[in-house]
């Protein structure tokens, strides 16, 4: 009786360490952020630039200007130093530190985001901001703006000037191009 | 003895189905995570607070990555390195060409009319989003924009992402953090 319960014992494992590590790992896996949270801004580019000759009426627009105001020093230290990670062969990125930008909003300067988005508003609560809407004759619309990144600046400055414009109610945002690199 | 038997008999439940579909479980996930991220760069996007959420984007969308140093790659294979092409941004031209040409033949993209003050042009019906790491100087990107606007290329419908949490600050959008 004794072999036999002896057997018994042999044949059934203790299931549980294992099934305790296998869930972990599920756990693991769903909580890993595989879900990227992002969200686009649409930039409709123009369609006739190099394909037909069609002179087009100015519009008036708003200029937001964004001029670097000190570059800043590139940070490689908190993702594992200058180099290339072994694992992505990507280069490791850095966080740039002491990054400062100002805006010239038309002819004003602003030296803050917040500053930057209450001149916005104002512009936009004005009349004159006001321009005819030529797909809806007879009706007004806001007047678009466009964003002139200058030489230095980063996605991030452009991607939060374009914020403040959104949050402003400028639905019609253009990308000022061809100003050139920065070094 | 006999009723010290069948205690034990219920005591040691067949656990073998439970841990087969555990397994399984975790080999869905496994590979769902391998399939989502294929496209991906592991970048840090920057937070915008206004913007339209990336709601069911379009399957045949083709995403462009941009890296800090400039770097452009599509589907993990880098195509412009900044430091070996310099200011040739021809092989960005060839890149958005040949996804162009792949997807129309492929009928994942197609080309519609568009009237443009009076005159017809073939544009991109799809859009084409571009994800740039926060600290990637912006002239990079815009160089992209204007390879698309070229009429050879017409990507019209240009995307670029954004998020809702900076993962470099650490800063999150308010929608994300009220419902916590």
């Amino acid at each position: 009786m004794s072999a036999i319960d002896d057997a018994q014992e042999e044949a059934n494992m203790d299931l549980t360490p294992m099934i305790d590590v296998v869930f972990l790992m599920i756990i693991f896996f769903i909580c890993i952020e595989f879900k990227v949270l992002e969200s686009k801004l649409d930039a409709f580019l123009p369609t006739d630039k190099g394909s037909q000759s069609t002179v087009v009426e100015p519009e008036e627009q708003l200029s937001i200007k964004i001029h670097v105001e000190s570059k800043g020093t590139e940070d490689y230290e908190r993702y594992g130093g200058k180099g290339v990670n072994p694992n992505t062969g990507r280069p490791n990125r850095f966080v740039l530190d002491g990054h400062k930008v100002k805006w010239e909003v038309g002819p004003k300067p602003v030296y803050t985001l917040e500053a930057l988005r209450k001149e916005l508003v104002r512009i936009a609560s004005l009349p004159e901001s006001q321009i005819p809407d030529k797909a809806n004759p007879g009706k007004t619309k806001l007047m678009s703006c466009v964003i002139e990144a200058y030489p230095g600046t980063y996605y991030n400055d452009v991607s939060r000037t374009s914020d403040a414009a959104q949050s402003a109610n400028f639905a019609e945002i253009n990308f000022g191009g061809g100003l050139g690199p920065g070094k | 003895m006999n009723l010290e038997k069948m205690v034990q008999e219920e005591l040691d439940m067949d656990m073998t189905p439970m841990i087969d579909c555990v397994f399984l479980l975790m080999i869905f996930f496994v590979l769902v995570i391998d399939l989502s991220q294929k496209n991906l760069e592991d970048l840090i996007l920057p937070r915008a607070e206004f913007q339209e959420p990336d709601e069911e984007p379009d399957e045949n969308r083709p995403i462009l990555n941009v890296l800090q140093n400039g770097t452009v790659i599509y589907s993990s294979k880098v195509y412009y390195d900044p430091a070996q092409h310099g200011k040739d941004y021809s092989k960005i031209k060839d890149l958005l060409g040949d996804i162009r040409r792949v997807g129309i033949a492929n009928k994942t993209l197609t080309l519609v009319d568009k009237d443009v003050g009076g005159a017809t042009a073939k544009v991109m019906d799809e859009p084409i989003l571009i994800r740039a790491d926060k600290w990637t100087e912006w002239h990079y990107v815009g160089e992209i924009m204007k390879q698309c606007s070229q009429p050879d290329i017409a990507f019209w419908k240009v995307q670029l992402a954004l998020s809702e949490e900076d993962k470099e600050t650490g800063e999150k959008n308010a929608s994300l953090t009220r419902g916590q």
